[in-house]
């Protein structure tokens, strides 16, 4: 049962960092996200030493391993887009795949191509 | 009288509603977990899986996505919650995160500048609505980041999680053929490639074939979701 509550409060203390990350978006107009705000503020907060990881693996852990069960709902929603990829939504669903493939080759090739001149400089 | 008997009697069904539109969606996603890990299918992968079979029976037995969501909303409720956990894999890889952080930031920033320009012109030169637009935009970070996007840009959320899943899904599928293409081979190309074009589907489909090549999806994810999230609304301001 502790290890229940210890879980609990873990998303707690995760939904408050939620929460301050939503306000200071407010409160500076920012176009990040709260929940971004959130995760660097915990980042920093790991880093400096202020927080220690132990005090909320266990939730955090969690919440990672089961990412994709909070996104179902959310994604459920598609239901109510059937109509728009018939006919010419066709070529929405076109075009987001080859956007996809462009991100994936691109990116991961300049990746590459400067981690193994960074390993040939460090021979 | 009667009145306060009919209220009651639909908050009870409403409450029982939810109750087992949680439960259902915990337990179809707990049955689909070990036969993906069997199978190892991007068709079998939860999010694709047990999205389609919900529909389904939603379909079948004429219920409205909003009465699904009764319930549903109490399991989006994590989503937050779940992006502020992603500090974790960012603080545990950090050290490699260091000694790659060139190569890292370029290629994910290359990829975030890809995806928003390639979706937000092809889109508008077809003559796609602003609203769809706006939604293809942050379609390369993960569901919860590009929901927050969505919100920033004010295009519909549910479209936006449309694409999200589309460009999940459809990466994961193609890309063992984008790495052949672009001749990607180590590890830390393909987990860049993966995470900023995929995000958490990718990942976890990475996170199938390599250890490192999912740590590094993380991370590119975790990236790309800040980069996209400075990206998206600039470049709509500019160019929509």
């Amino acid at each position: 049962m502790t290890g229940v509550l210890r879980i609990i409060t873990h998303i707690f203390f995760l939904y408050a960092l939620l929460l301050i990350g939503n306000v200071l978006q407010e409160i500076f107009h920012l176009f990040i996200p709260g929940s971004v705000i959130g995760m660097i503020l915990l980042f920093l907060l790991l880093k400096l030493g202020i927080m220690k990881l132990k005090w909320l693996e266990e939730g955090t852990s969690l919440l990672l391993r089961h990412l994709t069960l909070f996104f179902i709902p959310v994604t459920i929603g598609f239901m109510e887009y059937l109509e728009l990829f018939k006919g010419r939504g066709l070529l929405l669903l076109i075009i987001t795949v080859i956007s996809t493939a462009l991100v994936m080759g691109v990116g991961g090739a300049v990746s590459e191509q400067l981690a193994r001149r960074k390993e040939t400089q460090n021979e | 009288m009667n009145s306060w008997l009919a209220e009651r009697k639909r908050r009870m069904n409403e409450i029982m509603i939810g109750i087992i539109a949680i439960v259902a969606t915990v337990a179809i996603y707990l049955l689909i977990l070990p036969i993906h890990k069997k199978i190892q299918s991007p068709f079998t992968q939860p999010i694709v899986a047990v999205s389609a079979i919900i529909i389904l029976f939603l379909f079948l037995l004429d219920i409205p996505y909003e009465t699904y969501m009764i319930g549903g909303q109490w399991i989006e409720f994590l989503m937050g919650p779940a992006v502020v956990a992603l500090a974790l894999p960012l603080y545990k890889h950090y050290d490699m995160l260091k000694e790659y952080v060139k190569p890292i930031l370029v290629g994910v920033t290359i990829g975030a500048f890809v995806g928003v320009t390639t979706g937000l012109f092809m889109a508008k030169a077809l003559g796609f609505d602003r609203e769809v637009i706006l939604a293809i935009v942050p379609k390369s970070v993960t569901t919860p980041v590009a929901i927050s996007i969505g919100e920033t840009l004010g295009g519909s959320l549910s479209l936006t999680a449309v694409f999200v899943v589309i460009a999940g899904v459809s990466g994961s599928i193609i890309s063992p053929l984008i790495f052949k293409l672009f001749k990607l081979q180590g590890p830390l190309g393909r987990g860049i490639g993966m995470g900023s074009a995929s995000h958490a589907i990718g990942t976890a489909a990475s996170m199938d074939r390599n250890a490192l090549e999912g740590s590094v999806s993380s991370i590119a994810m975790i990236i790309s979701a800040i980069i996209v999230s400075f990206f998206a609304p600039l470049f709509v301001l500019l160019f929509l």
